[in-house]
């Protein structure tokens, strides 16, 4: 026991969270805004697949990242086209751009690398392992100052809760869900580009594997709060850290403890804080409803 | 009604998209050869490992060259190729179908997921010949292409207890199943032999077939081992293994300008993915049983059953290039030899993990 709980464990923990921490902030920006986004994992390989194929070109991690943040607004931008111009379901819109997102990659990959299963290896000079860490840990107390503390945050959250009287005070409702969702796609790619870039060093078909929809849980266990959130993120990404160390340990007299059960721990809790044992977690109440004004 | 359009154009665009990767224009101009379609597992064609070498074996079949262009060291069999990608599971049967009913000769299907699926379209079709790689069928047009893999791993595993400082060696499973249980167990019963001292530690990235693509995770696990004193890990898990050379180089290299911990790589020859790093490649040559079973159909000889590959074909073994040569001692390789040539005698029996 006593060598599984080391330093070692926190850092894996911090590596786990912190593509989880980008999105769920993503959708933080989005829901808080009103628009559902599941979108999140679709949004992520974007950013994943971008990153790793730009930066392949380009040879430097930054302008990787940097075309990863566009490509995931880009992409963000159709979910907002759909949503808010057309009024569209969300959720639909959302699970259509996570299927769209496991056949784009792999069609550019195809064109551009001859091989649709993944992109060829980063070199590790050019890799980026701990630059989005950073970027998650500096976005967490902006994110609560941006909400709380700025016009814009207000404006946000206004509209997420009443947008009716947001629209009466003079805000543009419509705009402000557009930037948030735009924000939304920015943030998932660099979680994206951390996947490809950062914590490996090539893209693979839906690398993400379900990180996205991940964040989305924690960001309902967080409240949709940027604080707690980011604690909840934490907690997934500490779990997993202690599952992957876990594995093939005997404990207990020689028995060996499935791993599973260990990983299961967020998600039971999510239940719970939805079900309404640990407090209660609230959407924003316009969440999911388009904004239309009145004639 | 403009937000109907709207959303139906998305998801058709959507889903169309998802299925390019599995739709690939089948033409039927190429008269008089033998055509042959291969489907690819879900790793797809290029991931440097287990699907890589299926698709050398049948681009060497058809052109004579490797897939990056150099000349391979059998001929060309003249054949016809097409090749699909499937990008989820359910893709899988369709495209076996579309090959069956287009009249090809021989259909391949690469990956054990793939058995149960082949099963049922070779029924349908019983005059076009099928082969599975890794898979198992009872059916007498399908060849069912084996793999001793726990032989060859027996021999990566002494090599690396022998190069190991620390005596502790890891392995990352892709997912928890019966195939890549016997990379697990010959790789540590074989360095148990070599070193009875020998710890290994086994992991898996997961149970489904996303294990296959998180590199991510991979690299996680990896370099759980390496804290656990782990100086040698042996991968067989497609694009997740990739991720655990990645922690390896990131381990660094010592005062010499030697690594300090090492990977073993798996299916196709990985020496050349980060040179210095690879101790070896536990090689599974899917390439040679590919090219040999379109050989077979071409040449009108095609027998259904089991084709059994092991170290006495050098149907699997371990790769020594210019790569590794100056990485393992000329007496670790000796030894190795020795423990070949006994399991080929049957003095040495390796476990194999799915016939328990």
């Amino acid at each position: 026991m006593n060598n599984i709980f080391n330093v070692g464990l926190l850092l894996s923990a911090m590596r786990l969270a912190t593509p989880l921490l980008l999105a769920a902030l993503g959708g933080l920006f989005s829901e808080r805004s009103g628009v559902i986004n599941i979108a999140l994992e679709g949004l992520m390989l974007a950013g994943a697949f971008t990153a790793a194929a730009v930066t392949w070109y380009a040879g430097s991690p930054w302008v990787g990242l940097a075309s990863a943040v566009l490509a995931g607004a880009a992409i963000a931008g159709i979910h907002a086209l759909a949503c808010i111009r057309y009024r569209a379901d969300q959720v639909v819109s959302g699970t259509a751009i996570n299927i769209l997102l496991t056949g784009v990659p792999a069609l550019l990959s195809g064109a551009f690398f001859l091989s649709t299963g993944s992109t060829p290896q980063v070199p590790k000079e050019q890799l980026m392992p701990y630059t989005p860490i950073v970027i998650a840990a500096v976005l967490v107390p902006l994110t609560y100052y941006v909400l709380y503390y700025t016009p814009f945050g207000l404006r946000l959250r206004a509209v997420g809760e009443n947008p009716e009287a947001a629209d009466a005070a003079g805000v543009s409702v419509n705009g402000m869900r557009y930037a948030a969702v735009l924000i939304s796609g920015a943030l998932a790619g660099i979680g994206g580009a951390y996947l490809s870039i950062g914590q490996s060093s090539l893209f693979t078909r839906n690398m993400s594997a379900g990180r996205g929809f991940i964040a989305l849980a924690a960001l309902i266990f967080g409240k949709w709060r940027p604080v707690q959130t980011m604690l909840a993120c934490l907690l997934f990404g500490f779990t997993e850290a202690v599952a992957i160390q876990l594995q093939g340990v005997h404990l207990f007299g020689g028995e060996e403890i499935p791993t599973q059960f260990v990983q299961i721990i967020p998600y039971v809790l999510t239940i719970v804080v939805l079900a309404g044992f640990i407090g209660t977690s609230r959407a924003p109440r316009a969440l999911g409803i388009a904004y239309q004004k009145e004639k | 009604m403009k937000l109907k359009v709207l959303l139906v154009a998305v998801l058709v665009c959507s889903l169309l998209l998802a299925g390019t990767s599995c739709r690939q224009e089948i033409r039927a101009d190429e008269k008089g050869k033998v055509r042959v379609g291969i489907v690819f597992d879900i790793g797809g064609k290029d991931d440097r490992s287990f699907n890589a070498a299926a698709y050398d074996g049948v681009k060497c079949a058809e052109t004579g060259r490797h897939p990056d262009g150099k000349p391979c060291d059998k001929p060309s069999l003249g054949i016809m190729l097409r090749d699909v990608e499937p990008g989820n599971p359910t893709s899988i049967e369709p495209a076996m179908r579309a090959f069956a009913e287009r009249g090809y000769d021989l259909i391949i299907g690469v990956g054990f997921a793939q058995a149960p699926i082949m099963e049922i379209v070779a029924k349908d079709y019983p005059n076009i010949n099928f082969a599975i790689v890794d898979g198992a069928s009872t059916l007498p047009n399908v060849a069912s292409l084996v793999f001793k893999e726990h032989e060859g791993s027996y021999l990566v595993g002494m090599i690396a207890a022998k190069e190991s400082k620390t005596g502790v060696l890891g392995f990352i499973g892709g997912m928890d199943i019966g195939l890549i249980h016997r990379f697990a167990v010959g790789y540590e019963e074989g360095a148990k032999a070599a070193r009875p001292d020998a710890q290994v530690i086994v992991n898996y990235v997961g149970v489904t077939d996303g294990a296959w693509n998180n590199p991510g995770k991979g690299k996680e696990l990896a370099l759980a081992q390496i804290g656990k004193g782990a100086d040698v890990i042996f991968t067989a898990a497609g694009n997740s293994g990739l991720g655990a050379f990645d922690a390896v180089e990131q381990a660094g290299k010592d005062a010499q300008g030697h690594a300090t911990h090492f990977v073993i790589g798996v299916d196709s020859n990985q020496n050349g993915v980060k040179p210095g790093f690879v101790l070896t490649s536990m090689v599974k040559r899917v390439d040679n049983a590919v090219y040999q079973i379109v050989s077979d159909v071409v040449n009108k000889k095609f027998k259904g059953g089991f084709h059994t590959y092991g170290v006495e074909s050098d149907g699997v073994g371990y790769a020594i290039d210019q790569f590794n040569q100056s990485l393992i001692q000329p007496d670790v390789i000796q030894q190795a030899e020795e423990a070949k040539r006994k399991i080929i005698s049957g003095d040495i029996k390796v476990t194999d993990a799915m016939l328990k």
